[in-house]
């Protein structure tokens, strides 16, 4: 795996285990202490994202795009993965 | 509103391209029970249902449904990439070729094209809880029979996933019977199954004969 794919697996596990916990939380609203794991994981989660652009670029269209529009640069995420010296 | 974040709920990377196989998966991007129709369903339940537990859900399980169609149709572009004239014939993918070449478009695995009468959205939060709860289950059912033709590794990971994905909406639709959705449900049952509660006065919602006796009388003065 590339740095690329591993910094996003991380993320993406952060991301997906927040999502699932709040899911988990509107049906069961009280629950602090899943609050409180939720909000752990989003917390990381922010943490991985920022790492992400700013090594491999934007998530989001309002992301950080330094002076220059990065927004259109691949690899939009259906794309078949390249080596790194093929981007 | 939504905002649109390049990457994909599931991470997909598939080395094999396989048109038989993106047919079959197809299923779930514009069939019957497939992804499209699933997040169309609870985002478009959730303006008429009463209850705030729901509303939440149906907007959260509406949006990760949208993820999902966009991880499925990144499942069947991976499998047909560079594929040749041979193999898209000697995979039966030519009908498919012939009206889309490899354009990802909404259709169930036998070529009907996606029909918004596979879903429901009925403006009565007891028959739509139990259209999504059905619905969880047809996917999950779907995605059981695409694994039992799948082979691939690459491919079966992110299906699994889904699949499990079913599993854990499904649970979330049961689960407001813990809020007051209960008391809306036996106030609705009364006013709408008067008929069929009269011609069998055994029911599930009321466990004494003689609440049930009443129940009956009571609804047959309003009547």
């Amino acid at each position: 795996m590339t740095e690329r794919e591993i910094l996003m697996r991380k993320l993406s596990t952060a991301e997906f285990a927040a999502a699932d916990l709040e899911l988990f939380l509107d049906t069961h609203p009280n629950n602090s202490e899943i609050l409180e794991k939720a909000d752990e994981y989003r917390e990381r989660a922010e943490y991985l994202r920022k790492e992400y652009e700013k090594k491999f670029g934007s998530l989001t269209s309002d992301s950080d795009n330094t002076g220059k529009w990065q927004w259109i640069k691949a690899p939009w995420p259906w794309e078949i993965k390249k080596t790194e010296e093929e981007q | 509103m939504w905002q649109y974040e390049k990457k994909l709920q599931y991470p997909i990377s598939i080395k094999s391209p396989n048109a038989k196989m993106a047919k079959i998966i197809s299923s779930q991007y514009g069939g019957p029970d497939g992804e499209l129709g699933a997040s169309l369903r609870y985002l478009s339940q959730r303006y008429t249902m009463p209850y705030p537990e729901l509303k939440a859900v149906l907007t959260d399980i509406g949006t990760e449904e949208l993820a999902h169609l966009e991880m499925v149709g990144t499942i069947i572009y991976q499998l047909t990439q560079n594929l040749t004239p041979e193999e898209i014939e000697k995979a039966g993918f030519q009908d498919y070729f012939v009206d889309h070449t490899t354009g990802i478009y909404p259709t169930s695995a036998s070529g009907a094209p996606y029909n918004a009468f596979s879903m429901q959205s009925k403006g009565d939060p007891i028959t739509d809880l139990h259209e999504n709860l059905a619905a969880e289950q047809k996917a999950r059912t779907t995605y059981d029979n695409i694994l039992r033709f799948c082979d691939d590794p690459d491919v079966i990971e992110p299906i699994k996933f889904l699949r499990a994905r079913e599993v854990v909406h499904y649970q979330r639709f049961g689960e407001p019977k813990q809020t007051n959705y209960n008391f809306h449900c036996i106030s609705i049952l009364s006013e709408n199954t008067k008929i069929l509660l009269i011609s069998n006065s055994t029911t599930l919602l009321l466990s004494s004969k003689e609440r049930s006796f009443h129940f009956v009388i009571t609804s047959l003065k309003t009547l």
